[in-house]
């Protein structure tokens, strides 16, 4: 039996304590299908298993409380590990600041879509957010704001698709893949792009006698 | 010569790209795939509830199939259900599917259990 069958078979038994388990400890970092969890929980909402409003709350507080866990681990460990590590590659302070900037300013954007719409990627932002101090009460809100949406969205799309749990999560699952290939391509293609014109100034001048 | 110098980056934007392409083309694919494919087959993870929510056919014929009281409802995940009976899980999915094709319409399924005379 894997660990599918296991989450699937405790949440029919009407396990809310098993939901908000795992919503919290894959916030943190443990990998878990929890498309295929939170669809399977609206599936049993409509079955008559489980109730709308428990999922929604437990299943929030749960990945909020996973995301602060995440957010503190790298707040007060990561932090001092981080310095440790730049000063063993001869990472200068100045580029630590560099790094804390650019989350203070994308920070709050980048969790809260982290959180429902590329969600492999919300683990790495809580780790982000924790070691370039990113303000706390601010890291809550988006977390809060992206986490409520990512349940909402998912166990509403499970009672909605209630019949069809199997091919809803592995369709989702793909989609989330593929969304998150997307914004890995434009990140690289603006990167390359930036670089291009930089080293090549003529294409730049080129470019700019068209306008 | 800059691509060259940089080749790292540009390999990565091309396999970027590539993957994500060809993801986005199989994401569609099975998407209209389950578009026109009323049922999804029957997997280990599944419930009997679940098994008759999704077929569309009443819980107790299924359990009746499986030599299971209907009440109170057995929640296990049929390959569960396939081990404590000694069957495959296989067995199992055919025992179902059986069951299902003769409780859909045009063939009306049994009773149930307690509505039979003693």
């Amino acid at each position: 039996m894997n660990v599918r069958d296991l989450v699937l078979a405790a949440l029919a038994g009407g396990g809310y304590p098993m939901l908000f388990g795992v919503t919290t400890i894959s916030a943190v970092g443990v990998p878990f299908p929890m498309t295929f969890v939170l669809i399977g929980a609206g599936s049993l909402i409509v079955q008559g298993e489980m109730n709308l409003w428990w999922v929604l709350v437990l299943a929030s507080i749960g990945a909020v409380l996973g995301d602060q866990i995440g957010y503190g681990l790298a707040r007060w460990g990561g932090r001092r590990l981080a310095h440790k590590l730049g000063r063993m590659n001869r990472v200068g302070e100045a580029s630590l600041k560099k790094a804390e900037a650019v989350s203070r300013k994308w920070g709050g954007t980048g969790v809260f879509f982290s959180r429902w719409l590329v969600t492999p990627l919300g683990p790495w932002l809580n780790v982000t957010s924790g070691i370039s101090e990113y303000p706390w009460r601010r890291f809550l809100l988006w977390s809060g704001l992206g986490e409520i949406l990512w349940v909402a969205l998912y166990v509403l799309l499970g009672k909605l698709f209630s019949d069809r749990v199997q091919a809803l999560s592995e369709t989702l699952g793909n989609l989330t893949w593929v969304i998150l290939g997307f914004f890995a391509s434009c990140v690289l293609g603006w990167t390359l792009w930036t670089y291009l014109r930089a080293k090549d100034p003529g294409g730049r001048r080129a470019s700019h006698g068209f306008g | 010569m800059i691509i060259r110098r940089h080749w790292l980056l540009g390999l990565a934007f091309v396999l970027t790209v590539a993957i994500t392409g060809v993801s986005a083309v199989r994401t569609a694919r099975k998407a209209l795939y389950w578009r026109s494919h009323m049922d999804e087959p029957i997997h280990g993870w599944m419930t009997v509830r679940y098994i008759a929510h999704s077929y569309h056919v009443p819980p107790y014929v299924l359990y009746q199939a499986l030599a299971l009281p209907p009440k109170p409802p057995d929640k296990r995940p049929i390959s569960k259900i396939a081990r404590s009976q000694k069957h495959s899980v296989d067995d199992v999915i055919g025992v179902l599917t059986n069951a299902i094709i003769h409780a859909r319409p045009p063939n009306p399924p049994p009773p149930p259990e307690e509505g039979r005379a003693p």
